[in-house]
C-alpha cells in the first residue's frame, strides 16, 4: 500500500492569503470588484458560483498529484454531498472525501447516495465520518444526542450502511435505527464500499473507530501527543483482538522556499489579528475532546508574537487565528515541512490530508515543491534540528 | 466596427508553465521532460495515464474566466502546443472569454481558415478572435513550409483576409490574386450570418501598418514600440476608412501587493533565470505594486488611446487569480465613465 495524500477544499469560501481577513472567493463576504466565483462583470453578477472555484481547486490538486480532497462540513458552508455530485463528472482521479455526521442522514438513504456516487465517479467516494463537535453547533443541526451516545449512533449507522450494502434482505433493530428487509438494488450493491476515515479523540470514539475505521484520522497535534493518541488506538485494537486501523493526519502547511519567507507570511497575517478576539480562541465551546486537547497545549502561550505559539520545531499552533479551522500546522521551508511530514510517517501515519491558504495556489506549490521531497517510511533518517529552524 | 470598450486579456503559455523563472524548467503542460519532480514510489500518484497537458491549459482558461478577464490569447509557437486546438478546447470550457488564436496566414487557405472559424464561432457564441502572425523568423517560416518573404508576406496577408472576409460575407465571391484565388465561394445556411472573428495585427513597419489600415480591428503593440508615432498613424487610417482601429498593448506584468515585494520577486526571477539566460528569456514588462501597474496602464490608455491590454505572467493560473482579485478591479475603477457604461 502506498501513502495517500489528500488536499482539502474550502467549503465556505477562501481568501487570497493568510494576510487578510476578507474572503475574496465565494459569496461568504460581500461580492465586490475582485471577487471570484461569483464575481462581477461590468457591475453585474457574472453567473459563476462558488462551485466553479471548488472545481478549479479540485482540478489543480488533481494535476499537482493529490489523490483526492477532503470536503469538510460546517453549518455555514456548502454541502459536501452536493459538491461531490456536481464535481463527479468534472474530475478524473480526484477522490471525494465527504465529511458528514451520521446522525443527520438516514443510513439506508446514505447507502443509496454513496453507491450511486461510486457509480458516478468510478469508485472515488471516501467517507470522513465525524461524530464530535457538540455544543451549540450540534444543536444548530437539530441534534441533541449526548456525546458518547453519538458514537453509539455512528456505530449503528455504519452497521446499517454495510448491512444494506451487502444486499438483502437486511434486518436491524437498534437503539437509533430499525430496518426491515432492507438492501440496495444489485447494481448499487455491486459497488465497492467506500474507505472510512474516522475521527474522534475520546475513549468512545476510539472504541467505535476500532470497529469501523479503515483510517483513524486526527488533527495535527504536537507529535508526542499524536503518538500517544495512536498508541491508545493500537492498544485498544490489541485488547479487542482486532487489526488496528491505519493512521491519517489532517495537516495545515505554510511552506516557502526559505524559513524566513514562511515566517514573513505568518507575520503579515498576524498584523491583522485582534489580540482580544485571539484570546477567545483558546476557550472553545462544545464537548469535543479534540478541541479541548488543542486548548490545553496552547494555554499560557503568549499572543504577542506568533512564534510564541510554536510548540516544537516547525509545529505552529496559531493557524486558527488566521483562518477558520484547526490550530496546529507546519510552518517552514519546503525541506523543513517535508522533514516534519516524514517524521509523522515515522510515527505510523499512512495518509495525509494537507491544506493551505489559498487552496488553489498552494495545491500547486505543495504538490510541486514539498511532496517530491518526501522520503517515505523506508528511507527515514533521524530528523535533524538545524539552527535555522528556530522561528524568525 | 464601433469603438471597443477597454478589455483585458490573459496569455496562455503554450510551451510549459510553472513557478520557475526559467521557461525551460517549468513543469506544467508536459513540455519540459524532467522538470516535473516525481513522488517517490511509496506515495500514491494518480496522475500517470489520467492527467494530460490539456488539463493544465483548461485550468488556465477557467481561472482567467472566473477571475474576470475579457479574453485570452493563445500564441502561435512552432515549438509549442498548436494554437487552434488549444483555442478550440478553451472556447468550449469557458463562459465569457474571447479566445484569440494566433496563426500565420500560411497555415491554411483563407477559405479553409474561414470555414474552421465559422464553426468555432457557431459553437461558442462568437467568441473567437484572430491574431495573424505575419512577421515570423525566416528560418522558422521555411521550416513551416512557407517561402514567401519580405513585404510579400503582407501582400499575402492582405489577400488572405480579403478572401476570408469575402467568402464569409458573400454568396458568390470570386477572387483572383497573386497568392489566393476562389471561384464563386461563400457560406450558406447556418454557416452564414455569423460574426467574423476580430482581426488583430501587429508590427511597426510600413507594410504592417498599411495592412492594419486595411484590415485590423485591433493593432497590437509591444512596450518597446514607438507608440506616439504609430498610434497616430493608425488613428488617422481609421478616420479615413470610417471605422476605428482599436489599439492594443502586450504587457508582461509582475504585480505584487507592494513595490518592495515586486522588486524581491523580480530579483529572484532574475537570479533564477540567470542560470539559463539566453534565447527564450522573457521580457520583464511592468514591475510594481497593483496601484503602480494600474496607473501605468491608465497612462497608456490616456496618452495613446490603448484600450486592449494583453497581460502575461507566470504561473498562469495563480497569476490570473491574483490579477483578477487585485489589478482588474483597479483597472475597471479607472475606466472613463463612457467606458464604464459599455
Amino acid at each position: 500500500m502506498t501513502i495517500d495524500i489528500y488536499w482539502r477544499i474550502g467549503m465556505g469560501g477562501d481568501k487570497e492569503s493568510l494576510r487578510h481577513p476578507d474572503k475574496t472567493r465565494g459569496d461568504w463576504d460581500r461580492v465586490r470588484p475582485g471577487s471570484i466565483a461569483p464575481g462581477l462583470r461590468r457591475g453585474s453578477p457574472d453567473g459563476f458560483t462558488y462551485l466553479d472555484h471548488m472545481a478549479d481547486v479540485a482540478r489543480a490538486a488533481e494535476q499537482a498529484g493529490f489523490y483526492g480532497g477532503l470536503l469538510p462540513s460546517f453549518p455555514m458552508t456548502d454541502d459536501p454531498w452536493a459538491a461531490a455530485a456536481a464535481l463527479a463528472r468534472e474530475t478524473r482521479t480526484w477522490r471525494f472525501m465527504i465529511a458528514f455526521q451520521p446522525g443527520f442522514l438516514n443510513p439506508v438513504h446514505a447507502a443509496r447516495m454513496s453507491a450511486s456516487l461510486q457509480r458516478a465517479t468510478g469508485g472515488r467516494t471516501v467517507f470522513n465520518v465525524i461524530t464530535g463537535g457538540g455544543g451549540p453547533a450540534q444543536l444548530w443541526w437539530g441534534d441533541k444526542v449526548a456525546h458518547d451516545d453519538r458514537y453509539a449512533r455512528t456505530s449503528e449507522f455504519l452497521d446499517v450502511l454495510r448491512g444494506v450494502w451487502n444486499g438483502g434482505p437486511f434486518d436491524f433493530d437498534g437503539r437509533f435505527y430499525r430496518v426491515e428487509g432492507g438492501g440496495l438494488p444489485a447494481a448499487l450493491a455491486a459497488e465497492p464500499f467506500p474507505e472510512i476515515y474516522f475521527s474522534g479523540s475520546s475513549p468512545a470514539a476510539i472504541d467505535a473507530a476500532g470497529r469501523h475505521a479503515d483510517y483513524y484520522l486526527s488533527w495535527l497535534e504536537p507529535f508526542d501527543q499524536l503518538k500517544q493518541k495512536f498508541d491508545a488506538v493500537r492498544e485498544h485494537s490489541a485488547r479487542t483482538g482486532t487489526p488496528p486501523p491505519k493512521f491519517a493526519v489532517r495537516v495545515d502547511v505554510l511552506a516557502r522556499e526559505t524559513e524566513e519567507a514562511a515566517w514573513r507570511e505568518i507575520r503579515r497575517g498576524w498584523d491583522h489579528v485582534d489580540p482580544a478576539a485571539a484570546d477567545g480562541f483558546l476557550r472553545r465551546q462544545g464537548d469535543s475532546v479534540g478541541a479541548q486537547r488543542t486548548g490545553d497545549f496552547l494555554s499560557g502561550a503568549t499572543l504577542h508574537d506568533p512564534a510564541g505559539l510554536t510548540v516544537s520545531p516547525g509545529v505552529w499552533g496559531g493557524f486558527s487565528l488566521l483562518r477558520p479551522g484547526p490550530a496546529f500546522g507546519l510552518v517552514g521551508s519546503y525541506q523543513h515541512v517535508a522533514e516534519r511530514l516524514d517524521e509523522l510517517i515515522g510515527l505510523g501515519v499512512d495518509a495525509f490530508i494537507l491544506a493551505a491558504t489559498p487552496h488553489l495556489e498552494e495545491a500547486y506549490r505543495v504538490g510541486e515543491e514539498v511532496l517530491p521531497l518526501l522520503r517515505g517510511p523506508h528511507e527515514l533518517t533521524a530528523p535533524e534540528s538545524p539552527a535555522e529552524l528556530s522561528a524568525v | 466596427m464601433s469603438r471597443l470598450p477597454a478589455a483585458f486579456h490573459w496569455t496562455v503559455p503554450v510551451r510549459g508553465d510553472g513557478r520557475e523563472a526559467d521557461p525551460g524548467r517549468r513543469p506544467r503542460g508536459g513540455w519540459n521532460p524532467g522538470a516535473r519532480r516525481e513522488f517517490r514510489p511509496v506515495f500514491t500518484d494518480p496522475r500517470p495515464g489520467n492527467v494530460g497537458p490539456f488539463d493544465h491549459l483548461s485550468a488556465i482558461g477557467r481561472a482567467a474566466d472566473v477571475a474576470g478577464f475579457d479574453g485570452v490569447t493563445v500564441p502561435f509557437d512552432p515549438d509549442g502546443e498548436d494554437s487552434w486546438i488549444t483555442a478550440g478546447t478553451l472556447l468550449r470550457e469557458t463562459l465569457w472569454l474571447r479566445v484569440g488564436v494566433e496563426f500565420p496566414p500560411a497555415f491554411a487557405t483563407p477559405v479553409y481558415a474561414a470555414k474552421l472559424s465559422v464553426s468555432l464561432q457557431r459553437f461558442t457564441g462568437a467568441r473567437l478572435d484572430w491574431h495573424l502572425a505575419v512577421d515570423i523568423d525566416p528560418a522558422r517560416r521555411r521550416a513551416l513550409g512557407d517561402h514567401v518573404d519580405g513585404d510579400d508576406r503582407y501582400a499575402r496577408a492582405d489577400e488572405f483576409l480579403t478572401v476570408a472576409r469575402g467568402v464569409w460575407h458573400e454568396k458568390e465571391f470570386t477572387y483572383e490574386g497573386r497568392f489566393h484565388h476562389v471561384l464563386e465561394g461563400g457560406f450558406f445556411g447556418p454557416l452564414s450570418g455569423v460574426p467574423f472573428p476580430r482581426v488583430h495585427l501587429t508590427g511597426t513597419g510600413d507594410a504592417a501598418l498599411a495592412l492594419s489600415a486595411r484590415h485590423a480591428d485591433v493593432h497590437v503593440f509591444g512596450l518597446d514600440d514607438d507608440l506616439a508615432e504609430h498610434t497616430d498613424r493608425l488613428r488617422q487610417a481609421g478616420r479615413e476608412r470610417g471605422t476605428d482601429i482599436a489599439l492594443g498593448l502586450r504587457v508582461p506584468v509582475l504585480a505584487r501587493a507592494d513595490a518592495a515585494e515586486a522588486a524581491d520577486d523580480l530579483a529572484r526571477h532574475q537570479a533564477e533565470a540567470g542560470r539559463a539566460a539566453g534565447p527564450g528569456a522573457e521580457p520583464t514588462g511592468l514591475v510594481g505594486s497593483y496601484d503602480d501597474i494600474a496607473a501605468r496602464l491608465a497612462e497608456y490608455r490616456d496618452a495613446y488611446g490603448i484600450t486592449q491590454f494583453f497581460l502575461a505572467a507566470h504561473p498562469a493560473v495563480e497569476e490570473a487569480y491574483r490579477i483578477g482579485e487585485h489589478l482588474l478591479p483597479r483597472l475597471h475603477a479607472a475606466r472613463t465613465p463612457a467606458e464604464a457604461s459599455l
